[in-house]
């Protein structure tokens, strides 16, 4: 055979092919593996045992729809207590123990995320997501590989100061958990506030729980405002807060952000303590699962968890808490299978390309219309307002992206 | 002035409460010389026993509708056209609750009487005689142990149950503001300074209390004397697990229902320490002066100093006097 260059050429990309195509063969796992730490026990372990079975139902949808391009994945969830450093090591315990096969991981908080940062580094970098929305995170310069299924509270404050704003309202007061999680947006707030005209005529630091409501109250009495914003807290404190300015008589107008805004603690409270959530608002990111007509992805979790969890509360309704959750998840999905369908190694580094250039993209129902990842972050909600006759929150504003 | 005095009354009221706590503390080291450490986990149990008896089981099909919601003809009459969130409205709500109430705060009581009893019989009481630190090693596995439990019984769902008083708002002039008080807090306050009252003169004056002072001063001679030390060991925990079943169910109504009602009993031992291991009245005087300086410090510094101020002033008096501002000076014989 004669050699011309045009017959090197296809002789040397055939070798390269042969030789190449088991390389990439044993690269590529028979399974992927996503790990996730959860507080299913500790403060927190309201919300963690409600997260936990969305990551059955995200088995089950995700491998029926064939994987990440045929190949299956496996969810690893193990419990961290809402201790930072208990993820750390569930991280990296997964790490060790799947290796290549593990292309991402999802932790349980702000504390968790921070503490694994630095270690997602070269070989033991992955894709990362979390239930966190801390401000700081929503940075591809500094957290490569880290996102966020929604709003940063600083956005999430934006959203709830524009619509005050909108409302003509003039004063404000800040109530917030002294923790990382309450502190968050505070600062950012304040600027914005400032920007639209209205005066912040308190900021109180609270324990996260425990809190001493006689004393916040009188301060929040004190300061006159006519709207208070809630950051920082779960199942307690916002809602003791919300009933002593209540009895004191204050028309004080509550709004509260993503974690003050489920139903499941709204309707126990409202049962037990009498309609004092009456007029509470707040920024949620997402639909309720309820309102899932224009919300294809719901109908099918809607239609798996009738099948899955039958018999339980989980058959009906899912918490705004789990449904943070399989955002994340699905966000994390639509990067690895852009990856594949790219024809590139699930590598964290390709991922997390494909994951910053999201855009346009429909969620089935999780947002308003087709979302952008900013920042890595999806910087769009809504207010919403409780009803206690119905039990629900219903639609105050618009979809608003900040 | 008349600011000053709401926020001292706020403190007091949080102060009664931290003594409430700590009172449980105290008389299981009066008696045993064991610090505890799993004590806020026996008051996060009370609290969940007052939640199974004032809410689940008065929610299920076969309890009587009454225990569930009392309601005579003069109540709703009463309640008919009343504005909402009025005082009266607030009386009127509790008094509909009082059987719930009532039953959930006597279940809590017995039933946390009994688990201090078992953890007294099973896990304490088989290690008299051995080193006092490997019995707070017990009450250290302890916290993961009830914490678990707590978990496995009642799962980690948060929940609310109903305040033990009404809790209509109380306002009043002084020095020209308006106080402005809950009911409840008030009341809770005052079910707090009796119970510690209560034991402080039942130690002083019973037979009881004799032989908790006695077993505390020198085990040896309190046996030699014809005390039954064990009885007073039970007898300790027991009085721990009531006062920490009143101390949950407080809480509760004050926090709702979580799994965290557990860690309240660490910011307490601070508290404890302050006042002295051994002293019921060193103690009071400490949980008071801290609930006022948490109370004060947030109404002028703000809430981030709020709880860094009072330990601040914790650490100062152990530094002056290590044990406690009437905590007994340990004398050993060499």
């Amino acid at each position: 055979m004669k050699l011309n260059r045009r017959s090197f050429l296809a002789t040397t990309a055939a070798t390269t092919a042969v030789v190449g195509t088991p390389m990439i063969l044993k690269a590529q796992p028979s399974e992927y593996v996503l790990g996730a730490s959860l507080p299913l026990t500790g403060p927190f372990a309201t919300a963690g045992q409600l997260v936990a079975p969305a990551f059955q139902l995200a088995a089950k949808l995700f491998n029926d729809e064939g994987g990440i391009a045929g190949t299956p994945i496996r969810f690893v969830t193990e419990d961290s207590g809402y201790v930072p450093q208990n993820a750390l090591a569930n991280y990296q315990r997964a790490l060790a123990t799947e290796g290549n096969a593990m292309i991402g991981y999802f932790a349980d908080s702000t504390g968790a995320m921070k503490l694994i940062a630095p270690e997602l580094k070269g070989e033991n970098a992955r894709i990362m997501g979390s239930t966190s929305f801390a401000s700081e995170l929503a940075n591809p310069e500094t957290h490569p590989y880290q996102y966020m299924s929604g709003p940063s509270y600083q956005s999430q404050f934006d959203i709830l100061l524009e619509n005050i704003a909108a409302e003509g309202g003039k004063s404000v007061a800040f109530i917030y958990s002294n923790t990382e999680f309450g502190r968050d947006p505070i600062e950012h707030g304040k600027a914005t506030a400032e920007r639209l005209g209205i005066e912040v005529v308190l900021e109180e630091a609270t324990k996260p729980q425990g809190a001493d409501i006689p004393t916040h109250v009188t301060k929040l009495a004190q300061s006159g405002a006519e709207y208070c914003i809630l950051q920082g807290y779960v199942t307690g404190v916002w809602p003791q807060l919300i009933g002593g300015a209540r009895q004191f008589g204050l028309p004080t107008k509550f709004k509260g952000t993503f974690w003050g805004m489920e139903k499941i603690i709204a309707d126990r409270i409202t049962k037990e303590a009498g309609p004092f959530l009456a007029g509470y608002e707040g920024v949620m990111p997402y639909r309720y699962f309820w309102d899932r007509e224009d919300a294809p992805r719901y109908q099918q979790y809607a239609a798996l968890s009738k099948e899955m969890f039958a018999g339980t509360p989980l058959e009906n309704y899912m918490s705004t808490w789990a449904i943070q959750t399989m955002c994340g998840l699905e966000i994390a999905m639509k990067a690895f299978r852009d990856t594949a369908e790219a024809g590139l190694e699930l590598t964290a580094d390709n991922i997390a390309e494909k994951l910053t250039n999201i855009s346009d993209w429909d969620t089935g129902g999780f947002f308003g219309g087709p979302v952008t990842m900013e920042s890595n972050s999806i910087r769009t909600g809504r207010v919403y307002e409780y009803d206690t006759e119905s039990g629900l929150f219903n639609p105050k504003s618009d979809w608003l992206t900040v | 002035m008349g600011q000053l005095t709401q926020f001292a009354i706020n403190g007091l009221m949080s102060g009664a409460i931290y003594a409430l706590i700590a009172v449980g503390i105290v008389s299981v080291y009066k008696a045993t010389k064991v610090v505890n450490f799993a004590h806020g986990y026996l008051i996060m149990f009370g609290a969940y026993f007052y939640y199974t008896f004032a809410v689940i089981i008065p929610g299920q099909e076969w309890a009587p509708s009454w225990l569930a919601s009392w309601e005579p003809v003069w109540l709703v009459e009463m309640k008919e056209g009343l504005p909402m969130f009025s005082p009266m409205g607030a009386v009127l709500d509790w008094v509909q609750n009082v059987p719930r109430i009532i039953f959930g705060i006597i279940g809590a009581l017995i039933a946390n009487a009994i688990v201090g009893r078992i953890i007294e019989r099973t896990l304490m009481r088989p290690l008299m005689g051995q080193s006092i630190f490997a019995m707070i090693m017990v009450t250290v596995g302890l916290i993961s142990i009830m914490s678990g439990a707590a978990s496995i019984i009642w799962t980690a769902d948060a929940d609310f149950v109903p305040h033990i008083a009404p809790n209509a708002p109380v306002r009043f002039e002084l020095f020209g503001s308006t106080i402005f008080l809950f009911g409840a807090d008030l009341v809770n306050m005052l079910i707090a300074l009796i119970i510690f009252g209560g034991i402080v003169l039942m130690v002083r004056y019973t037979k009881s209390g004799v032989a908790i002072r006695a077993t505390a001063e020198d085990q040896s001679t309190a046996y030699s004397m014809g005390i039954s030390v064990p009885k007073v060991f039970s007898r300790a925990w027991v009085l721990a697990s009531t006062t920490g079943a009143i101390a949950g169910a407080i809480l509760a109504t004050r926090n709702g229902i979580s799994p965290s009602l557990g860690l309240f009993g660490f910011s307490v031992l601070a508290i404890v320490l302050m006042g002295g291991l051994d002293s019921y009245i060193g103690v009071f005087l400490a949980a008071m002066a801290v609930g006022v300086m948490e109370a004060m410090t947030q109404w002028q510094l703000g809430g981030d100093w709020a709880e860094i101020v009072p330990y601040v002033a914790v650490l100062a008096v152990l530094l002056i006097r290590p044990h406690g501002l009437f905590g007994s000076k340990e004398v050993e014989r060499i």
